[in-house]
């Protein structure tokens, strides 16, 4: 990949020399997810590789590289953190709605149930519905 | 972090299962301690629950489709821009994948590796598996036990060597014979070549007969039963010629020529036919007129 004169690639995103007007997209490259790759061979994610190659192996995929695993295992992570990261500003929202504690904020101790997963669930289009209680 | 656990009974599971249900509790404590990062205290079972079995399905998904991507490019070993266009068809933002990771960094990594030793059910094996070519992975299962696909027939193919066969056919016919005049020596009279030893080499006694010449004279049985039908077939011509006024004579003749030295039997059939109560004519009984 070499970079033409004229033109410095800053964030990975290389605009061809000669293009004037904006209606052609730059193409990016994936340097930056390349580069990550190499730093992921330091980083462990939360899962192990041995449990996420599992699943992987039983859909079929077959890794010849572990960074790639290790990829997917971060993807699942963050997958999982944002949803949990969305039921939490709900909790907070039903807990601070009424403007109750000024001095300290609401206790710390937040519990994540199905109320406040729900709605965190069905912003990325997963609709749960779970009974209390099966008869 | 508390779980708020309802009472759940352990069932027996399997090795199989066993293995499986390990990685899901790993599943599971990785999904508590990303819980514990953003900042819950606790979480409801049932949440918990749901976030594994998303998670799982996640990287099922994730697998399938890096596959799917790769094998629609004609390639069989996913690299990485396979994995990067799953995450993108998935609503993934993958630029914000190395600021997660690097903010992460901070949070303890708690889940262990699992150790489990891979299933081997020793129970029921009969025989060696066999291995995997090889096009197949390695982390597909092995193959079944070979008896449930290799059928051996219980029966022996028959022998078509004519060598063989010949062979057989003559040792039977040789050992049928020995065992038809051992059979008929030991049932009927025998006569002995030796004096002293009268059970060595018994020989079948010959019933002499009579008339020894009158066997060369008579025709053999077999002559006898075609002579007989030829002599039937005659006969109908004979009876047919009697009823029509054609030359009887003639038919006789023929009849003494082609019967050779066999007319007195003929003769004798002729009466015999006659007298023969189901082949004389038909005797219609006499209708009486009532008056």
């Amino acid at each position: 990949m070499a970079t033409p004169s004229g033109t410095s690639v800053s964030n990975g995103v290389y605009v061809p020399s000669g293009i004037a007007n904006s209606d052609v997209k730059p193409v990016i490259t994936t340097t930056p997810l390349a580069d990550f790759l190499m730093q992921l061979e330091d980083y462990t994610p939360t899962i192990p590789d041995a449990v996420t190659g599992y699943y992987l192996n039983r859909a079929g995929f077959e890794a010849s590289d572990p960074r790639i695993i290790r990829l997917v295992s971060l993807a699942a992570q963050k997958f999982i953190s944002d949803i949990a990261n969305d039921a939490l500003q709900h909790c907070k929202m039903k807990g601070t709605a009424s403007g109750s504690s000024r001095n300290k904020t609401k206790d710390k101790k937040y519990t994540l149930t199905m109320e406040d997963l729900s709605p965190a669930l069905s912003e990325y289009g997963i609709n749960v519905k779970k009974p209390h209680y099966f008869t | 972090m508390r779980e708020s656990r309802s009472g759940c009974g352990k069932a027996t599971s399997s090795p199989a299962e066993n293995y499986q249900l390990a990685r899901r509790r790993t599943l599971q404590v990785v999904v508590s301690s990303l819980l514990t990062e953003c900042g819950f205290e606790s979480a409801e079972k049932a949440t918990v629950e749901s976030l594994t079995e998303m998670i799982q399905s996640y990287i099922s998904e994730v697998g399938r489709c890096a596959k799917a991507y790769c094998e629609h490019t004609a390639r069989i070993t996913p690299t990485l821009s396979d994995a990067v266009v799953t995450l993108n068809e998935m609503g993934f933002n993958v630029d914000t994948l190395p600021g997660y990771a690097k903010r992460s960094q901070r949070m303890v990594i708690t889940a262990p590796p699992v150790t489990n030793a891979p299933v081997i059910p020793k129970a029921l094996i009969a025989g060696q598996k066999r291995t995997h070519p090889s096009h197949i992975p390695s982390h597909f299962p092995e193959f079944p036990d070979p008896h449930t696909y290799i059928k051996t027939p219980t029966f022996r193919e028959p022998v078509s060597d004519y060598q063989v066969v010949r062979e057989k056919a003559a040792s039977q016919r040789r050992d049928v014979e020995r065992a038809l005049t051992r059979f008929m020596a030991k049932t009927g009279e025998t006569q002995s070549l030796f004096k002293d030893d009268v059970t060595a080499f018994p020989l079948i006694a010959e019933r002499p007969s009579s008339i020894p010449y009158l066997s060369a004279l008579l025709p053999s049985e077999l002559e006898l039963q075609t002579l007989e039908e030829t002599d039937s077939s005659e006969q109908d011509d004979q009876t047919d010629s009697e009823n029509t006024p054609d030359d009887p004579g003639a038919d006789k003749e023929n009849s003494v020529l082609l019967a050779g030295g066999v007319v007195p039997s003929v003769k004798v059939s002729e009466e015999n036919m006659i007298d023969n109560p189901y082949l004389r004519p038909v005797k219609k009984p006499k209708v009486r007129r009532k008056k």
